[in-house]
């Protein structure tokens, strides 16, 4: 060891609590494979997943509305490194999809993109099974094209 | 203009590091520095002189809880007021607006630092600044964050690729003649994120940066004078924010342009974010600056020709643009900043000579 290099380590772990939203959005993905969300009226805004509050007017909602499963490519990356910066054997597409009837965007994988992605395409989801309640019970959005079903 | 009621001044300006690595000097070293030279700068004595003391920075990237402990002793602090705001530099550049402009201090020094070649895993602590619910469990790096942001820009704007690559060129050539820069031999069109590349990216480096703020009569004559601020955020999740636009920037410029009674048209020099090359050309819309000439904005090279600060991003632009002005360059200036991949915290600071 090098007296001018000391070295340390973070080794915390953590449990966090989803919330009451984001609970009822994943049972939802659990139980029912569909996609949760909330809308404030007086806004006019679907959020997904769900939540108890609205962003814009704080108001109290409640997570009520299904959305998607099928929704539209917002934008798309593909994803050449890892978190460390290392190249990736097997690039990664991501995209953005705002699921019919929300308005606002999933961060989630792009599936059986053999062409390239496009801006506006349709996508639908695609689920894991079994699920345990998390964004992983999705495996991600594939081409409406492609004809994959929930 | 209307004259204000209480002008801030930019007493001093000093600064250490600005290097890739800085092998052998400890964080501490390079404030001590960097705080030394502004005080020379300035002619203060920080022990009697300075009232106040904000330094910017985040826990984690120091690798040390409960940080603003470990700041005062090289800035001459100790037993004195400081404070620790959890955000880029400009931030504090605000806080020490109001201390100043408040009447509880009347010199204050603003301090932000990037010892970023400390971290052996400097992806992660992005990584961790993701939703740990929502969106860490993908486990993808945050800067695929940019390369959907610069998509869907260039999408909706009809801006393009190589406008962006323009950029990145553009400032590399204006930070060859900037002893600061340390990344103005960049040239590495490899994609990472789709369509986002390597040269248009900047890469982290070390550095300090220390201003001294102080009353207009403890201003010296000629002085440059921050005039307006301004601060913003959009909403910080990935799901609801605007993707289509740089809305924290727009909030935090025109706050800053009302202050400082100035219009976008008033601006002659501008150093804005440009962590990736597409961000600047969005910061630039976002701050009215987009018929700005290409030479009045970034004549640094930004952050992609000197190397990404952190939480210091945002003084480096202040002090650029505090340097342009004092060479006579140009007679209102801007600085603003993005605290990067996944904020939308933006901040924006218009000076004068």
């Amino acid at each position: 060891m090098s007296p001018t290099k000391i070295p340390g380590e973070l080794s915390v772990s953590f449990r966090y609590t989803p919330g009451v939203g984001n609970t009822a959005f994943f049972e939802g993905l659990r139980d029912r494979a569909v996609f949760l969300g909330s809308r404030c009226e007086d806004c006019g805004v679907t959020s997904v997943p769900a939540r108890i509050f609205c962003e814009r007017c704080l108001a109290e909602l409640e997570p009520s509305l299904e959305c998607g499963p099928e929704g539209e490519l917002v934008s798309w990356t593909l994803v050449r490194v890892d978190v460390d910066d290392q190249p990736l054997e097997r690039p990664v597409t991501y995209g953005l999809v705002r699921l019919d009837g929300a308005d606002t965007v999933l961060l989630h994988r792009l599936l059986h993109t053999g062409g390239e992605p496009a801006i506006g395409e349709r996508v639908r989801a695609v689920f894991t099974s079994p699920r345990e309640g998390s964004m992983l019970d999705v495996e991600g959005f594939a081409p409406v094209a492609d004809g994959a079903g929930p | 203009m209307e004259a204000m009621a209480l002008r801030v001044g930019v007493a001093g300006i000093g600064w250490s590091g600005f290097s890739r690595t800085t092998e052998g000097t400890s964080y501490k070293e390079l404030m001590f520095e960097a705080a030394r030279s502004a005080y020379a700068d300035a002619g203060v004595d920080p022990r009697s002189d300075i009232d106040s003391f904000v330094c910017c920075s985040e826990d984690i990237e120091e690798g040390t809880s409960i940080f603003d402990e470990y700041v005062p002793d090289q800035l001459g602090a100790v037993q004195r007021p400081v404070q620790t705001v959890a955000s880029d530099g400009l931030f504090g550049v605000a806080t020490a607006v109001m201390l100043i402009r408040s009447g509880v201090a009347s010199a204050v020094a603003v301090e932000s630092h990037s010892k970023a070649s400390d971290v052996v895993s400097l992806g992660r602590v992005d990584r961790f600044a993701m939703d740990p619910v929502l969106n860490r469990p993908l486990g993808v790096s945050p800067t695929a964050l940019a390369g959907l942001e610069m998509r869907r820009w260039l999408h909706v704007t009809g801006r393009s690729e190589s406008e962006c690559a323009d950029v990145a060129a553009r400032n590399r050539a204006h930070a060859a003649t900037n002893r600061r820069a340390s990344y103005a031999d960049v040239h590495d069109p490899t994609p990472l994120f789709d369509p986002l590349t390597r040269e248009q990216t900047a890469e982290p480096a070390d550095g300090c940066v220390v201003l001294v703020l102080t009353t207009e009569e403890r201003t010296p004559e000629g002085s440059v004078f921050i005039d307006g601020v301004g601060w913003s955020q959009d909403a910080p999740s990935v799901e609801s924010r605007d993707w289509d636009r740089a809305a924290a920037a727009e909030r935090a410029a025109r706050a800053a342009y009302d202050r400082a009674g100035v219009e976008p048209g008033d601006v002659e020099l501008a150093e804005v974010d440009d962590t990736f090359a597409y961000k600047q050309l969005q910061h630039l819309e976002a701050l009215g600056l987009s018929d700005l000439a290409e030479d009045r904005v970034n004549p640094s090279g930004g952050a992609l020709g000197e190397g990404h600060l952190r939480e210091a991003n945002g003084l480096a632009r202040a002090l650029a643009c505090i340097e342009g002005l004092r060479s006579g360059d140009a007679r209102v200036g801007l600085a603003q900043s993005w605290r990067g991949v996944p904020s939308t915290s933006a901040a924006v600071a218009v000076m004068r000579r």
